[in-house]
């Protein structure tokens, strides 16, 4: 019985990647005495995940330190593209080392 | 840090960012649903750990992955055979899809003055061109015609618009996008707009609307279970054309207006809802009759969407009312304007401050502790803090305007549709549709009767 199914030479439908790999920041070697900062979505319990991690990493790094989410405002919502792109500056400014965001859920 | 169920999501979205080695900390289960002393295991017990050694420890060496080139054939066979293999590719929606050969592309590619090349802007999450070619070959397999080029193009120039926040477009809602459709051009390319507009079963309606989400799949790269990370989610929805007939008739502006252009451009408005419903039997012979009812409606569509008003999104919540032609007709009747319906909803439609506070603070765990404290600072209008009363009514929106109306649906029933609005995470943007498919028809026309004389 002869086919009706045709034949196509069908083309990809995604376009290619506008985003080379970037390199990622050297580690620490330590988190005693450095400077971190705590980036939030202001949901999904961040204030108190952040509290839990102050508590427990300044137990094990006594000299550790924070600079808190609310230095820098909101990285999902209104202003986030405000937020976002005004950190590299505000990481200078503070003298970051380190930052940790969320959160993802 | 990422609860368990979006480490899926970190490691798709990494990659379309450029890092995807980024170091990841796991927060265990999902913090909304645990006590303070589970929070706490969790937190100590995992998450702190992790982000110690992913604060030390160098991460691993990335590398980028191959893919075809943008104008490759990544398949040839029969219809079924080129099935399966955009299927099992996470290329197609879960439904046949018309085969995009070079032919039928190029046909799409007559209906627009813009290079093949032309990127239109670069998509989130993947971080993919937005090409005119892309646009051309996705219009093919959701079954566009080939006349609806410049639709689709404007489209995708409004999805590209930052306001818009595509890279939105997988939250937890699963909010889908309406596209609103004036001018002209619906009755030029025979869009429904009268009873069952949104309904599947019009050509142009529902293929358009298909091409949006295979779009956002294809070259944005929402696909579930990676980077769309909806809960439930939703359809794709079908265009919905304004009936302008209507609207004239009235006096009253087509929301192309609302959204910055003339009256009689060809526009296309995009807006992502949440969730929706219809509003039955509006009856009443005047306003002041009809309009508590659909007050009431809009106010039911809304609870944590509330954060988009105050909070997370601060005053990006824009509510949509579909009115049937005759609940329009009653209205402007009595001499009201589309202004004077909208400051009537701004006005009657509200919540109690009481309610307002426990739906973002004490249900949700919004980031809105206290609308008096918002107005202090300045962050939200004083309509929301004009006495300490907690039973004051305040309003779902920061101004009238923030409603938008649309003319639509069977004209013989007395019915609207509210839909709920995703705020800042969809927020409407509207583009002008370059040219009508009717100057490109006449120059595809006269280029085939060149070729044609000997």
């Amino acid at each position: 019985m002869a086919s009706n199914d045709g034949y196509y030479e069908a083309l990809w439908p995604r376009s290619p990647r506008q985003v080379q790999l970037k390199p990622l920041a050297k580690r620490l070697d330590t988190l005693e005495g450095k400077t971190i900062a705590q980036l939030w979505d202001f949901v999904f319990r961040g204030d108190e995940v952040y509290a839990l991690l102050e508590e427990g990493l300044r137990a094990r790094f006594p000299n550790i330190r924070w600079v808190s989410y609310k230095e820098f405002g909101n990285t999902h919502g209104g202003e986030e593209r405000e937020v976002v792109a005004s950190l590299a500056r505000r990481f200078k400014e503070l003298k970051v080392d380190a930052a940790i965001s969320g959160m993802g859920c | 840090m990422v609860c368990d169920g979006f480490l899926g999501l970190a490691a798709s979205t990494s990659v379309g960012l450029g890092v995807p080695n980024i170091a990841i900390a796991t927060v265990p289960g999902h913090t909304g649903v645990q006590s303070k002393e589970e929070l706490r295991g969790n937190i100590l017990g995992v998450t702190m750990d992790e982000i110690v050694d992913n604060l030390t420890r160098e991460p691993e060496t990335a590398t980028q992955e191959t893919e075809p080139g943008a104008y490759d054939i990544v398949v040839k066979g029969g219809f079924e055979e080129v099935n399966r293999y955009f299927y099992e590719h996470a290329l197609s929606d879960g439904l046949p899809v018309v085969p995009p050969t070079r032919e039928r592309v190029e046909q799409f590619l007559r209906f627009t003055d813009r290079s093949p090349d032309e990127v239109l802007g670069i998509l989130l999450p993947d971080s993919r061109a937005a090409t005119i070619w892309s646009i051309a070959v996705n219009g093919v397999m959701a079954g566009c015609r080939p006349e609806y080029m410049p639709v689709l193009v404007a489209l995708v120039e409004a999805m590209a618009d930052p306001y818009y926040g595509v890279e939105h477009s997988g939250n937890t809602p699963g909010g889908e996008t309406l596209i609103v459709l004036n001018g002209p051009i619906i009755k030029e390319l025979g869009f429904n707009y009268t009873q069952g507009v949104m309904r599947d079963g019009f050509l142009p309606n529902t293929s358009v609307g298909r091409f949006w989400r295979l779009y956002l799949r294809n070259v944005a790269g929402f696909l579930p279970h990676k980077n769309d990370k909806a809960t439930f989610g939703n359809t794709w929805r079908v265009v919905v054309a304004e009936n302008e007939d209507v609207v004239k008739e009235l006096g009253w502006e087509p929301l192309s207006v609302d959204m910055g252009y003339a009256a009689g451009d060809n526009t296309v408005t995009i807006s992502r809802f949440t969730g929706g419903n219809h509003i039955s039997s509006i009856s009443g012979s005047t306003p002041e009759e009809m309009l508590p009812y659909l007050a009431d409606a809009v106010v039911r569509q809304y609870s944590w969407q509330l954060m988009f008003t105050v909070g997370q999104g601060m005053g990006t919540l824009r509510p949509l009312v579909l009115l049937g032609p005759i609940i329009a007709r009653t209205i402007a009747r009595w001499g009201w304007s589309k202004q004077q319906l909208k400051q009537y909803l701004y006005d009657h439609a509200r919540l109690p401050a009481r309610q307002y506070e426990r739906i973002l603070r004490d249900w949700t765990m919004k980031p809105t502790w206290n609308l008096e404290e918002e107005v202090r600072l300045g962050r939200v209008p004083k309509a929301f803090f004009e006495s300490s009363d907690p039973k004051r009514m305040v309003p779902l929106v920061w101004e009238p305007d923030d409603y938008m109306i649309v003319v639509t649906g069977d004209p013989a029933r007395n019915s609207a549709y509210v839909f709920a609005h995703n705020g800042v995470l969809g927020y409407p943007v509207a583009r002008k549709i370059s040219a009508p498919p009717a100057v490109f028809r006449r120059r595809v026309q006269k280029k085939e009767e060149h070729v044609a004389t000997p």
